[in-house]
């Protein structure tokens, strides 16, 4: 393929070499034979980025994608070990070109590529260095884009290279390589459904073509939809009300609206516009004050709407558009049939303005109260997103079901809940009163049915605290002095807590209504 | 610690446990290894992203500090807030209401053009606005509906009129500027929409396309038996549509032909007005000759599922007198109204003889439906009485002819009804004309119930012995209406009704009749043949009851008269051997005066004790002892039956009881049933032989058999022409008290029947299933 690709039989003679040695730094050949190095899709080399104290730092970062804009040339960079929301457009001025990386051909195993965290999951990872060899994967894909650009410069002729090759690669990705994979013990529940073959919800076959997500469920874990398209993110700046916002992940808008400088979104309908005048023209039509949905919560000036997914499609797959800017793993593979949204609002004199939202599943096999659950950014750390936690747990316990967030959780979504359900699981335990003289007792199930919180996530929050402790031949848990200490200041700085008595909800048996 | 606390046991979630402060215990840390014993739980988190730098950096935070620190938060892009446009964009404010929103799940389609103007089209719009005026609005509509029709290629300048209807030029304009733009624009839409899948599978991998439908796979393994039972569903409610529709189309077919009928009718109104046509001259003219061919469809004929009105139907039949070879005449039945919706008030479906009868071919079958007469009474939908158009929409559930139903061959050619009915009638005596034609062929003839002269008639005998009236209108009609009960019952002398003598000079008295007078003149005079049921006064002698049918009266003086005669003994052997001899002869003589053509048919009935019923043209149907045997048997045999067939046989002529001949054989009164039949032999010689079986059409044998056709005596069956029940029981009370004394009579009867009318029999068992036959008895 690449001799025929290669004009000059000597470039070629070049890329075989680099094929036959792939441990040879590829710097160094270059730097021998051409003495103007590209920096090319794959790349790596220290970025500089100011940290949240402002200062300079130099993590190292990948290259994703390179464009021309007139005058210059921007970069795509994604800093290893960040996460890909801080994956941003940079200038060449930012990059260390003295300790430019070039891809290996060949490095796939884990700790040592050390590849971005938003790169296919696990599966590759797992399997044996031998199996390995043979499997094309993404990283190979770019490798291959490397070698191009290497020999061809122009980069329309990486495209097609690209374009030309990709479908192999994704038939051996899906059809073949993964197949012999076995199931990792200790693996998330959730498997790829490519993995094993056993998901019934897969389309998956031998047949080559691409498998599609499992249809429940709103997050998706196995990776193998992302490209280089997905990685990257396609809008540069959202306007929302009073609030622009900067998305941290692709999101399917329109493809038309991806070049826009700024996507303007109906505050209340979340219609997305191209421009404001479209935004204004918009408003004299659109006289939503509030979410489209029933208000099951008001108290202060906290609402909470419930919109079905099914009746308000529109809303619902707007509000998915906007909360996948922010939500990585979210798929808006599938409608949004099966889900219904809780929106919390802000009230003021202009109207319910959103702040962030969950949505849930109608029925969930998997005792999911929450799908996906987002606070906006202008929103986030003031507390909202315990509140719309706290809010979902209330839910559960009015469906006198526990439950658990749908994984995979994403960092944020792991503090925000390892903090809830820490604050809801001390406040019990600290509550508790010794009766008759004798130690207050407590089992697991106990904390599970008060607070709704599933065992699982009680034990791990147990874990997490290190409360649990086995003590003269039994378990304990014991409070420590730091964690009743950061309890309650932690309390103290919980002021909006969701009333019980503010919920009007009553639960819909939602299998017996056929579909949805 | 020992190897054994290692293995503790695993945390289980249903065993309490107690909460201690560190403080209470000291020596804990000795034993925090033992922890390792607790499964350690899985983050949620995808395994690679938690080894993120931020996150990791926090959680470290937070377990050394307990709480977040401002510079351990994970970094997240910066958003800004404050667009200092917002009041400007967002106007107007909202009170937060009291209640809780509840939405209605469709009060949120407004209607509101999804098209979204932006600075471009408002400098267009501006442009435009100089020449007319256009609201933003309205161009966004336009847009929006072009946007939406454009699927895959752009509607085209015609299509685009059709879909917007506005001004030429703003269309034009809005047009040309649309296609313009939506050449330059990037997306598929100028209506920004997120990608949809393509249904091949090519999409599944575009990141672009969101919202997939989730796939129908797993929804029908779990309800494919739902799936069916709604397929199934589907196809039921899918045939009753096409039922449905095909109802409304038939009614839109009839809505359609009585606003025609509307219109003529107030054409035909428009015209006389125009013509001054006021006292309705002109319109008689004209309709006359439609009038009077109106010739009624036979309702009489109702079979099998009808047994009522058969009875009701041979109750007045009359006899016939006169008339023409029957090859060639036109069915003349009159349906009266009056007398059959006694019957069945409700529905009643008027049916056709058939048109085609074996044997006798028709030549000109004139059928006029009552409706085309009752023209300007427009039907409300829901009448049924009267179907429009009753050939063409055979009521298969009410269809009482069943398989003899009348049903268009294909191949038979089927002729138009004969407009000059006058000249029709008369073609081969073209000497008659009007009114003396028709009388020439029917007589007058009136009902017992209710007792009023219906007017000329003709007595028929249809299938299976039924007898029919065909009745013809006449100038008359108006006139004989007046012979009510009242005139008939100032009875005519007995002894000039008894012969009734057509004379041929009444051939020659044209318009002789056309006052009350002159027709009762004509009809003491004898000129014209009136038949009517005897008056009550006649047969007092029996129970001497008033305001009985006659018919029923005479039918137990009948009886009575032959109890009387054949003595108290009742019928003896002797007696049917001589019944069956006078049968015998009877049929000879028959034979005989066929062929030899005798119109005035000779005695042919020589017991002694018979009552001479000769008449001039008709037999009078008479019940014998032996008829009277039958009809007792057979209301024993089958409770609740009654000889229907003997009804005719009460029948008088121009008032004149009929004598019954008490002793007559059951031949004989066959014979006379066959009125018709009889008259035809009598009449025309030429097809005598052949006819005479279908004479006998009706036999006191065949009574029995003929259950279809009788009807069950009870207490219902008091329609005004059926036999009263109570004289039927007493009837059959006779017929009991008669049968202990001669109990070997009817075996003897049953032989001798089914003897001289096998071909008969055979037929009418053909006809009936349910018979029983006689020998049961």
């Amino acid at each position: 393929l690449f001799f025929i690709f290669n004009p000059s039989p000597a470039r070629g003679l070049l890329v075989g070499l680099h094929y036959v040695c792939p441990r040879l730094s590829l710097i160094y050949i270059f730097n021998i034979f051409f003495r103007q190095v590209d920096v090319i899709e794959g790349c790596r080399l220290p970025v500089l980025r100011k940290n949240q104290e402002n200062e300079d730092e130099w993590p190292l970062a990948e290259i994703l994608s390179v464009k021309e804009i007139p005058g210059r040339k921007l970069y795509y960079v994604h800093y290893i070990d960040f996460n890909k929301r801080l994956d941003e457009w940079v200038t060449p001025e930012r990059l260390d070109m003295k300790k430019l990386q070039f891809p290996k051909k060949e490095a796939k195993t884990p700790t040592k590529n050390g590849l971005p965290g938003s790169r296919p999951s696990s599966p590759e990872r797992e399997v044996p260095q031998a199996q390995q060899k043979c499997l094309p994967t993404k990283t190979s894909i770019s490798d291959f884009q490397v070698l191009q650009q290497q020999v061809q410069p122009p980069t329309i002729t990486v495209r097609l290279c690209f374009d030309f090759l990709s479908p192999l690669f994704k038939f051996s990705q899906n059809g073949t390589a993964r197949r012999p994979m076995p199931n990792q013990p200790g693996r998330k529940r959730k498997q790829p459904p490519n993995c094993g073959g056993t998901d019934e919800d897969s389309q998956d076959s031998s047949d080559g073509i691409p498998s599609a997500p499992r249809m429940t469920g709103s997050l998706v874990s196995d990776r193998s939809h992302d490209d280089i398209v997905t990685r990257m993110k396609n809008i540069d700046c959202i306007e929302l009300g009073r609030h622009r916002l900067k998305p941290w992940y692709f999101s399917p808008y329109p493809q038309e609206l991806t070049t826009l400088p700024i996507l303007y979104l109906c505050e209340f309908c979340l219609k997305y516009l191209k421009s404001l005048k479209c935004l204004q023209r918009h408003l004299t039509k659109c006289n939503l004050r509030h979410p489209p949905g029933n208000e099951i919560y008001r108290k202060g000036t906290i609402s909470f709407f419930e919109i079905d997914g099914r009746k308000n499609k529109t809303y619902s797959q707007n509000l998915c558009l906007l909360a996948k800017c922010f939500l990585d793993h979210k798929t808006l593979y599938y409608d949004t049939d099966p889900f219904l949204f809780y929106v919390m609002t802000e009230y003021d004199s202009k109207g319910f303005h959103i702040v962030g939202y969950f949505s849930k599943e109608k029925e969930s096999t998997e005792d999911y109260n929450v799908a996906c659950i987002l606070t906006l950014p202008p929103y986030q750390r003031r507390g909202y997103g315990k509140l719309l936690i706290e809010f979902s747990y209330e839910l559960s316990k009015v469906e006198g079901k526990t439950g658990t967030p749908e994984k995979p959780l994403s960092d944020l979504g792991l503090l925000s809940y390892r903090s809830y359900w820490s604050q809801t699981i001390l406040e019990i335990l600290m509550d508790l009163k010794p009766d008759n003289g004798e130690r207050p007792q407590i089992t697991i199930n106990e904390i599970s049915e008060i607070t709704s919180v599933k065992k699982e996530d009680v034990i791990s929050t147990l874990q997490y605290l290190n409360l649990i402790n086995y003590y003269k031949g039994q378990y304990i848990l014991t409070l420590s002095e730091d964690i009743v200490e950061g309890h309650e200041r932690a309390m103290q700085k919980r002021h909006l807590p969701i009333d019980p008595k503010c919920l009007h909800f009553t639960p819909k048996d939602w299998s017996k209504r056929g579909k949805w | 610690m020992s190897k054994l606390s290692f293995r503790a046991r695993a945390l289980d979630a249903a065993k309490p446990l107690p909460i201690y402060r560190n403080k209470d215990l000291p020596d804990l840390n000795d034993c925090v290894s033992i922890n390792r014993a607790v499964p350690q739980m899985p983050t949620g988190m995808e395994k690679e992203e938690e080894s993120e730098h931020h996150l990791q950096r926090a959680i470290s935070a937070q377990s050394v500090f307990r709480e977040k620190k401002e510079n351990m938060v994970i970094p997240v892009p910066e958003a800004e807030s404050n667009i200092t446009y917002y009041d400007r964009l967002y106007k107007g404010e909202l009170r937060i209401p009291k209640q809780l929103f509840h939405i209605q799940p469709l009060g949120l389609d407004n209607e509101q053009p999804d098209y979204d103007m932006d600075s471009e089209d408002e400098i267009l719009l501006n442009r435009l606005n100089r020449k007319m005026e256009i609201k933003p609005i309205q161009f966004e509509t336009m847009v929006d509906r072009l946007e939406k029709a454009s699927t895959n290629q752009m509607v085209t300048i015609t299509e685009a009129k059709l879909l917007l209807n506005e001004d030429d030029y703003l269309l034009k304009a809005v047009y040309d500027y649309w296609v313009r733009k939506r050449k330059n624009c990037r997306g598929p839409s100028l209506i920004p929409l997120i990608k949809l899948e393509k249904r091949d599978g090519s999409t599944n991998n575009d990141a672009y396309v969101a919202f997939r439908r989730r796939t129908e796979k797993m929804q029908t393994r779990k309800n494919r038996k739902n799936d069916e039972a709604s397929y199934e569903k589907m196809l039921k409610l899918r045939r009753e549509f096409s039922r449905t529709v095909t109802i409304l189309e038939m009614i839109k077919r009839r809505e359609k032909s009585k606003r025609e009928l509307l219109h003529l009718t107030l054409e035909v109104v428009e015209k006389r007005y125009q013509m001054g046509d006021f006292t309705g001259e002109v319109l008689s003219e004209v309709t006359a000759p439609l009038a009077e061919k109106p010739v009624y469809t036979v309702p009489i004929t109702v079979t099998n599922g009808n047994r009522h009105n058969h009875k009701a139907e041979i109750k007045i039949k009359t006899h016939k007198s006169g008339g023409l070879p029957y090859h060639g005449y036109h069915h003349v039945s009159v349906k009266d109204e009056d007398p059959f919706d006694f019957v069945r008030p409700k529905k009643k479906y008027t049916r056709r003889e058939p048109l085609c009868r074996p044997g006798r071919p028709a030549k000109r079958q004139h059928i006029v439906n009552k409706a085309d007469i009752k023209q300007y009474d427009f039907h409300s939908s829901g009448e049924e009485d009267y179907p429009l158009s009753p050939s063409s929409e055979p009521d298969e559930e009410n269809d009482p002819d069943g398989t003899f139903a009348f049903r268009r061959k294909a191949g038979c050619h089927y002729l138009a009804p004969c407009l000059d009915q006058t000249s029709g009638l008369l073609w081969d005596h073209p000497e008659l004309a009007g009114l003396d034609a028709l009388r020439h062929r029917q007589s007058l003839t009136a009902l017992s119930v209710p007792q009023r002269c219906v007017g000329l008639a003709r007595r028929r005998v249809g299938r299976g012995g039924r007898v029919l009236l065909d009745r013809a209108s006449s100038d008359l009609d108006g006139v004989l209406k007046q012979l009510d009960s009242g005139v008939f019952s100032s009875s005519f002398p007995k002894g000039l009704s008894d012969h009734q003598v057509p004379t041929q000079n009444h051939r020659t008295m044209p318009g002789s009749a056309s006052s009350l007078t002159d027709l009762l003149s004509n009809i003491q005079a004898l000129r014209w043949r009136f038949f009517r049921p005897r008056s009550t006064q006649g047969d007092d002698s029996g129970e001497g009851r008033t305001g009985r049918p006659s018919m029923d009266n005479r039918l137990s003086g009948g009886l009575f008269v032959h109890t009387k005669n054949s003595g108290s003994g009742g019928i003896t052997e002797e007696q049917y051997q001589v019944h069956q001899q006078a049968l015998a002869q009877m049929q000879k003589q028959q034979l005989a005066q066929l062929q030899l053509k005798a119109p005035p048919p000779q005695q042919h009935f020589s017991l002694p004790e018979r009552q001479n019923t000769q008449v001039h043209n008709c037999r009078y149907i008479t019940l014998d002892s032996a008829g009277a045997h039958f009809a007792a048997s057979a209301v024993i045999s089958a409770p609740g039956q009654v000889n229907n067939e003997n009804k005719p046989d009460n029948t008088s002529v121009n008032g004149v009881v009929q004598p019954l001949g008490t002793s007559r054989p059951p031949h004989s009164t066959s014979t006379s049933q066959g009125g018709t039949g009889l008259d035809r032999s009598g009449r025309t010689p030429s097809s005598g032989g052949p006819l005479l079986p279908a004479s006998h059409s009706t036999t006191p044998q065949s009574l029995p058999n003929h259950r279809g056709h009788g009807s069950a005596v009870s207490p219902a069956h008091h329609h005004h022409n059926a036999r009263p029940s109570p004289s039927s029981l007493k009837l059959a009370t006779m017929a009991t008290s008669s049968l202990d004394r001669v109990p070997k009579v009817t075996p003897a009867i049953s032989s001798m029947a089914r003897d001289n009318h096998e071909p008969e029999r055979l037929a009418l068992n053909g006809i009936s299933e349910t018979t029983v036959p006689m020998e049961v008895t």
